[in-house]
């Protein structure tokens, strides 16, 4: 690898060499019939893509190892990646950047490492931790930023940081999102323009439920062999560990809630738990191969290279992938949502029954799909009506539950709900039937 | 469970490795969870060729190495250029230039698991496609993959293949800059495993015996109110028929007021108002409406005209066909297709639930017997020597199964009325699938490609007096902007489609594609066409 140490050292154009962008320049030098005339064809925007232009990768996993060689391919030579995970064996069938010896390392540093092996010239900054650690400030310098995420959380987190960086005083504030995900044979990939454009939080309700066992059905009535793991996990786990956390990843701990699934499920002459279910159920695994990985990160990377050059309109906004049933992909516009709690600015309409508890209020809340929330806590101007937690506010707003809203909030008053899965303070604005 | 009984076990399972996986299982966890055991072993006997070693190739082959096929070939004569080096992830930058292109990217894709095996062939397609043995060479391999072939030689290929039923497909990638496409050459692929996610027949107003005789005898108004409560959904279902067959002279409800009344009947056997086994009833009523005997696919491979060219691989596909059509006209039979085993959740207690599972299962297991006997007397010779669990499987997936049958490449453009009329159907697919032949040509006679030279092909192939829709100008520019780039996301892209193309064909589960798959990353669609 002598060529890419020269190339790391020495600076971006000095390690090109001629004709190193054959292709790319192709689509560089002149535009086509669907290209903006803003473009300006050439070396400025050669010269922009490949000295200015500073991208962010989140997520250095199934997609962002295929995001970063695509971005590093295409000519982008500042990209950063932000990931905290580290690489276990399951990644190998797809997460291609790694190799059996990096299992356990940092997948942001060890990918960074490979690409600039790989791909000369380009610099590649990791970081090992979390996108809630960076701050407005690190995001605002980048140009582009792309999500290959799997967890619903972040990317809510990150589409309501961006919506809030929006200053329309200032254009550059507005940080175009590409946010990709798949799941077997279908994916999807997106383009928003926070505060413009349909962001993440508008389209929740476009995601599927996840599949939630009735407690009752667990404790009382099981069916499935899932009913037996959810018992192990869910109930016997703290009862007979007490405090001690029940890991995921610990293949002990695995195999502890597989044998006592199995015995529940013998009991009930309940037929297919395995261990692979098991693991399957309590880890909620997505199944995930890299063939569909390719297809959602080079259509998240192919927008980033049009928005970056203006060689090509851009994806508007939506485009979905399934690869069952021969090859169906649907491209289309999702519209942005009124009462969008993140980029509508204003509150979500809510009707209440007059009769319903705070308890009662509670409920709904978690159940709404378009909401997604997990333990809230709830608030009305100059009031506290729930909270969660501290274990003292807790203890003082415990009564209110058993209260009726009506009581708390007057007809057409407003309720702020906070939670620590919501990356943003969420008002209702209560109306009463 | 008791606390001490739990402690036992745990006590038991910490001295003992308990069911945990191999390290080959781990690493392939996330896609065994797709396509199975079955899926991976098919996988892993496969063996590939690749005809180029380009962006795009490197880029297909990638996602076939990861997931572990047995082998793969990469047959190209070129030299690594400064181009190449640039956009190819899987060769060494500049250390790369002027070494043969194939050689240096077999190491790099082979890195990437150590259980495939690959090679590199630094020979031009057109030298093998002259001799016998080398067409012998193509025609070994489980699946053949060309990009941005010259057409000659690609026809050539094509027609070798074509010509014998039993040799691999052949998926041809062509791309220019944004535009690309794909197509795969196969006489006829037979799928029983399409993972279809339409839920089978629970034969609710074709009960077997046993399901029929529970309904029957469940004592609705006397029975313990928490079991009343608890009577899974099916049994309901089943007596509302059967009580409303007793009443209109064997027929189902058919007219919108008979539906409505069938439901409030139904819901009349409630002995509470909140029970919620009977909400699902009525939620699940139209089942008894609206199933046909034999859904309308599999009933319609029952009159599938024989094909002369029939890859023998599929023989035994054929006569488990021919013994499920057998199997739905049988008197003794149930009229219908075998039942399957599965049952979905619904609300029920444990014991009914279970009791339940079993009796669809000793049913299935009924039918299954049946249909392997009718299998043993039309066709004695397959059923000895077809796989066991080929007919399981095929039984199991009865609902479901698909036969495609495909075309050879270029077939569609010398169809003209097809050709046209898929000009203003789907003029965007059209007209980028034409803008690229037109492409393929011009390059072959190593033509200049400008958007005149493009037009003129176009109309070679669709003939005057056309109109050319905005969409073939669109496709037309755009293929004279770029005429040899093999840009690097277009490669990933089609990397992707591809390989899960080539996926589904080689492990014979889920539908693969039928015709050509036409992608246009300007606007971000895809489409089939041909």
């Amino acid at each position: 690898m002598m060529a890419a140490a020269v190339a790391v050292n020495g600076t971006a154009s000095s390690s090109d060499w001629d004709g190193r962008y054959y292709h790319v320049d192709q689509i560089l030098d002149r535009p086509g019939p669907r290209t903006d005339p803003s473009f300006l064809a050439g070396d400025e925007v050669k010269e922009f893509l490949r000295e200015k232009c500073k991208i962010l990768v989140i997520g250095a996993g199934g997609l962002g190892c295929e995001i970063l060689a695509n971005l590093a391919l295409s000519g982008f030579k500042d990209i950063h990646v932000i990931d905290m995970d580290t690489i276990d064996i399951s990644n190998l069938n797809r997460q291609f950047l790694f190799r059996p010896k990096d299992v356990g390392n940092s997948k942001a540093i060890v990918a960074a490492e490979f690409i600039m092996n790989r791909v000369p010239g380009v610099k590649v900054t990791p970081y090992f931790g979390k996108i809630q650690d960076k701050d407005e400030d690190y995001y605002m310098q980048f140009n582009l930023i792309i999500c290959g995420l799997d967890s619903v959380e972040a990317r809510r987190w990150i589409n309501a940081t961006l919506v809030n960086m929006v200053d329309p005083e200032n254009p550059e504030s507005l940080k175009p999102l590409i946010d990709g995900g798949t799941e077997g044979f279908k994916g999807q990939a997106r383009v928003i323009l926070p505060t413009v454009t349909s962001c993440y939080e508008c389209s929740l309700d476009m995601l599927n439920k996840p599949t939630a066992f009735p407690i009752c059905t667990i404790a009382n009535t099981p069916r499935l062999p899932e009913h037996c793991i959810e018992w192990a996990s869910v109930l016997e786990w703290p009862r007979v560990h007490g405090e001690k956390k029940m890991d995921t990843d610990n293949p002990e701990h695995i195999s502890w809630l597989y044998q006592i699934a199995l015995a529940r499920a013998k009991e009930f002459k309940i037929e297919g738990v395995t261990y692979s279910l098991t693991q399957g159920v309590v880890k909620n695994i997505i199944p995930a191969i890299a063939s569909t990985n390719a297809i959602i990160a080079a259509s998240c990377c192919n927008e980033a290279f049009k928005i970056a050059t203006s060689s090509a309109a851009y994806l508007n906004n939506y485009f979905m992938l399934i690869g069952t049933d021969s090859v169906y992909s649907y491209t289309f516009e999702h519209e942005k949502r009124q009462d969008c709690p993140v980029c509508g600015g204003e509150s979500l309409d809510i009707t209440v029954n007059k009769e319903w508890t705070v308890d009662r209020l509670i409920e709904v809340l978690v159940e709404r799909q378009d909401i997604q929330v997990k333990k809230p806590s709830l608030s009305a101007p100059g009031k506290q009506i729930y909270f969660q937690a501290p274990p003292q506010l807790e203890e003082a707003t415990r009564p209110n539950l058993e209260k009726k809203v009506s009581e708390l909030v007057p007809d057409g008053g407003e309720i702020t709900v906070t939670a620590t899965t919501l990356p943003f303070n969420l008002s209702l604005r209560v109306k009463y039937i | 469970m008791s606390q001490t009984e739990s402690r036992d076990i745990q006590q038991a399972t910490t001295s003992v490795a308990s069911g945990q996986p191999d390290a080959k299982t781990r690493r392939y966890d996330r896609q065994l969870r797709i396509w199975a055991a079955s899926g991976q072993a098919a996988l892993e006997a496969s063996r590939i060729l690749l005809v180029s070693s380009s962006a795009t190739s490197t880029s297909i082959l990638k996602n076939l190495v990861l997931p572990g096929i047995g082998h793969f070939s990469i047959l190209d004569s070129a030299i690594t250029s400064p181009a190449d080096a640039g956009n190819n992830f899987f060769l060494n930058a500049r250390q790369s230039i002027g070494k043969p292109r194939a050689q240096e990217a077999v190491p790099l894709l082979r890195e990437l698991n150590d259980a495939v095996q690959g090679e590199a062939v630094l020979k031009d397609v057109s030298e093998l496609l002259s001799t016998e043995q080398g067409k012998d060479w193509i025609g070994s391999f489980s699946l053949v993959i060309a990009h941005n072939l010259k057409k000659d030689s690609l026809e050539q290929l094509s027609a070798l293949l074509w010509a014998n039923p039993n040799g691999p497909p052949l998926i041809s990638v062509r791309s220019a800059g944004f535009l690309a496409e794909f197509h795969i050459q196969y006489h006829e692929h037979c799928v029983s495993q399409t993972h279809s996610e339409t839920a089978p027949s629970l034969r609710i107003t074709r009960p077997f015996p046993a399901l029929l005789e529970w309904a029957r005898s469940v004592d609705l108004q006397n029975m313990d109110s928490t079991d009343h409560g608890h009577l899974p959904s099916v049994v309901i279902l089943v007596r509302a028929v059967d009580e409303w067959r007793k009443s209109h002279d064997g027929n189902l409800p058919k007219t919108p007021a008979e539906k409505k009344e069938f439901k409030s009947n139904m819901l009349a056997m409630r002995v509470k108002p909140d029970e919620e086994n009977f909400e699902e009833a009525e939620a699940q009523a139209w089942r008894v409406w609206s199933e046909p005997a034999i859904p309308s696919d599999v009933q319609s491979l029952f009159s599938l005209p024989p094909l002369a060219t029939s890859p023998r691989h599929n023989a035994t596909f054929h006569a488990l066909l021919e013994t499920l059509a057998e199997f739905t006209k049988d008197p003794s039979g149930p009229g219908t297709l075998p039942i399957s085993a599965t049952l979905p959740d619904m609300k029920a207690d444990t014991k009914s639930y279970v009791q339940l599972q079993n009796l669809y299962r000793q049913a299935a297991e009924v039918e299954k017997n049946k249909f392997k006997e009718i299998f043993a007397a039309k066709h004695p010779e397959i059923a000895k020597t077809a796989n066991p669990d080929e007919v399981d499987t095929f039984v199991k997936n009865a609902h479901h199964l698909r036969v495609l049958r495909g075309k050879q490449l270029g077939a569609f453009d010398k169809d003209r009325d097809a050709i046209v009329n898929s000009l203003s159907m789907q003029p965007r697919e059209a007209a980028t699938h034409l803008a690229l032949t037109a492409l393929s040509a011009l390059l072959s006679r190593e033509a200049e490609v400008t958007v005149d030279a493009l037009n003129t092909e176009v109309q070679a192939i669709i003939g005057e007096g056309i109109e050319f829709p905005d969409e073939l100008d669109a496709a037309i520019g755009e293929v004279a902007r770029a005429p040899t780039a093999d840009l690097p996301n277009t490669a990933a892209f089609l990397g992707g489609l591809v390989a899960q193309e080539a996926i589904k064909v080689i492990t014979e589960q889920y539908v693969p594609l039928n015709g050509y798959c036409v992608v246009d990353l300007i606007d971000s669609w895809t489409g089939i066409i041909g």
